[in-house]
């Protein structure tokens, strides 16, 4: 298979409620979809979400570097008819963007497009090649900033859908007060978890948990900013909360540090952050090995075809501590494929099983929603 | 949720006019009572309107199939309504709706927004359900009709009146819009009780139809729908 064409779309799908994030202001997605063409007309879809505060990227970086870095090389390549994800995978280079951490919402968005693309020509499901353990995959639900009255009612209408994983973002002076709010809100027999966004500073890290722990909490994601591993591991000895790594862990370096440092209960693996589906598997799998626990999250705002990645991922996976993402419409004031992706009561979603990532996507919808569309084309 | 200083259907009725004022101040809607909104705005506004109520005597009927006897009666005259048979002279509301895309030059546009409306009843069919059973399904439905029928009775007369005056939609091209002006009052008094009925039949606790109700009614409903663009202004 050789690609022929690309189409990059900068998309900005307005939120269903504007919210905020203890690292920023959101009203609508920012997020980059790639489609590619082979030389049969097959076509696949890909997406990232480039985010300055995780991996360093932003929408204009993460265009232009497909653009001038990624493309020009995965369009030299000739992908083996015959070949696995892992060789798929392997021809789509790591390139190093000034600034960033790594440049891994462009990566992912290239690879998930390929690989889409190169299922497709087969007309094989991405759940062919990782295999789903399960049928069906159930999602956490997501509170995310704003006044606690509206923590509070959100919570509520999580508990009304039945939702069994909830977790609530913090990082606010009023930290203790919104998590009491949010579990009496939620009853006792909803799983809690805090995501600190690295928000916290050593102490108030310590004093937070401490008084937050006798209400049951499931684990605290990025307590601290992304920084010394050793200071995560100082952390974890202090609180019984169990510490998860979100923004810590980007790279598959960045795992085996905080795995070594015994820095973490959990690694949050997101297919954005991470560089895609094949660098996310190897992270859990490095996890697993470790006997850490895996979540795998997503991104505020990705659209359905990052969550239909995300769901085969989930799916194969030997063990999956918490999920996220499939929230669609949910999050979104419209999501981009013909099939919806939300999860439904209790946060349940099937398992994908149409060609390649198992959606299709409206084309004419991207153009809509895109305030920027780069194409590209093979040059030979 | 502090329900205790006042009945459910005011506690509704205040979170309603809460949705209606959002509508109404947020600056597209400004925009096209003020003439200010561009020739294609005003398109993509009425395109949305004819998109978000063609298929009402589906969401009507499939209501009434959940009705509580307390209010069967005026959820069946809303659905004859809706398809023009309650008098002779009648014509059914989405006939209003082709006529407003005609009247507003936009029929060349109607085989899509048809499409659009269809796909929008589909995904309602298909999309997996949220809660666990048809009982809250049907509130979350009712609510939705209930609360568009109350906004239109506050609101409908003046977006009429401005795409009378800023996009010269001929008087006849609008009479969704005064219609529903006019009898969306009593609707909208009678939905409320209609919700009120919906909620005592199925047993729901206040609370438990309140966070429904405001799940239903997440912020900027309205504007969602009609202005397909719209971005919720910035969290205070
Ligand atoms: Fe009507
Ligand atoms: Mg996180």
């Amino acid at each position: 298979m050789r690609l022929v064409a690309a189409t990059v779309y900068a998309l900005r799908i307005p939120f269903v409620e504007s919210f905020r994030h203890s690292a920023s202001d959101r009203r609508w997605s920012d997020s980059v979809v790639v489609r590619v063409r082979d030389d049969a007309g097959h076509e696949g879809y890909g997406e990232g979400t480039p985010r300055p505060y995780v991996t360093g990227e932003t929408v204009e970086t993460m265009v232009d570097h497909i653009a001038h870095e990624l493309w020009p090389r995965v369009a030299a390549c000739e992908f083996p008819e015959g070949a696995g994800l892992a060789d798929i995978s392997a021809l789509v280079p790591d390139t190093r963007l000034a600034g960033a951490i790594a440049p891994h919402a462009t990566r992912a968005a290239v690879e998930i497009a390929i690989v889409d693309c190169h299922l497709r020509r087969t007309a094989r499901s991405l759940g062919a090649v990782l295999p789903p353990r399960r049928a069906r995959v159930t999602y956490s639900g997501v509170i995310t900033a704003g006044p606690i009255e509206r923590a509070a009612r959100h919570a509520r209408q999580m508990r009304a859908v039945g939702l069994a994983h909830v977790k609530v973002k913090v990082g606010f002076d009023d930290d203790v007060a919104r998590i009491t709010a949010v579990r009496e809100a939620l009853g006792p027999g909803v799983s809690l978890r805090l995501d600190a966004n690295g928000a916290w500073t050593f102490e108030r890290a310590v004093d937070v948990l401490d008084a937050v722990a006798p209400l049951g909490i499931a684990a605290v994601e990025q307590p601290l900013p992304r920084g010394p591993v050793s200071e995560l591991a100082r952390l974890r000895q202090a609180t019984t909360v169990p510490v998860m790594a979100d923004e810590s862990v980007v790279t598959l370096g960045d795992a085996d540090a905080l795995i070594a440092e015994k820095a973490v209960d959990f690694l949050n693996v997101r297919l954005s952050k991470c560089g895609g589906i094949t660098r996310s598997l190897a992270i859990a799998a490095r996890a697993f090995d470790a006997g850490v626990g895996v979540q795998i999250g997503s991104q505020v705002g990705e659209t359905a075809i990052l969550s239909a990645a995300g769901r085969h991922v989930i799916a194969t996976l030997r063990e999956v501590a918490f999920a996220e993402g499939s929230f669609g419409t949910l999050l979104l004031a419209e999501d981009v494929s013909v099939e919806s992706i939300r999860f439904g009561h209790r946060g349940e979603a099937s398992v994908l099983t149409g060609p390649g990532l198992g959606i299709r996507v409206i084309e004419e919808r991207l153009r809509q929603r895109a305030v920027a569309v780069r194409e590209l084309t093979a040059e030979r | 949720m502090n329900t205790s200083h006042g009945t459910l259907a005011s506690t509704i009725e205040a979170l309603f006019a809460r949705r209606v004022a959002d509508l109404t101040t947020s600056a597209e809607f400004r925009a096209l009572e003020d003439g200010r909104a561009t020739s294609a705005q005003y398109d993509a506004f009425i395109e949305n309107v004819a998109r978000a109520h063609l298929r009402s005597p589906q969401l009507l009927a499939f209501l009434y199939a959940l009705a509580p006897p307390a209010a069967a009666g005026t959820l069946l005259e809303n659905l004859l309504e809706e398809l023009g048979r309650e008098h002779e002279s009648d014509r059914p509301h989405p006939d209003l709706l082709r006529d407003l895309l005609t009247g507003a030059g936009l029929a060349h546009r109607r085989p899509a927004i048809e499409a659009e409306a269809d796909d929008d009843i589909r995904r309602i069919v298909v999309d997996p359900l949220l809660y666990g059973s048809l009982r809250e399904v049907g509130l979350a439905a009712l609510t939705e009709i209930v609360a568009f029928e109350y906004m239109l009775s506050r609101a409908s007369g003046r977006i009429g009146r401005a795409l009378f005056a800023h996009r010269r939609v001929p008087a006849p091209a609008l009479a969704w819009f005064t219609h529903h002006s006019e009898v969306d009052i009593r609707h909208a008094e009678q939905g409320l009780a209609g919700l009120d009925a919906y909620v005592r039949y199925y047993g729901f606790s206040d609370d438990e139809a309140l966070t429904i109700i405001e799940m239903a009614l997440r912020e900027n409903v309205f504007a969602r729908r009609y202005f397909r663009d719209f971005v919720s202004p910035a969290v205070a």
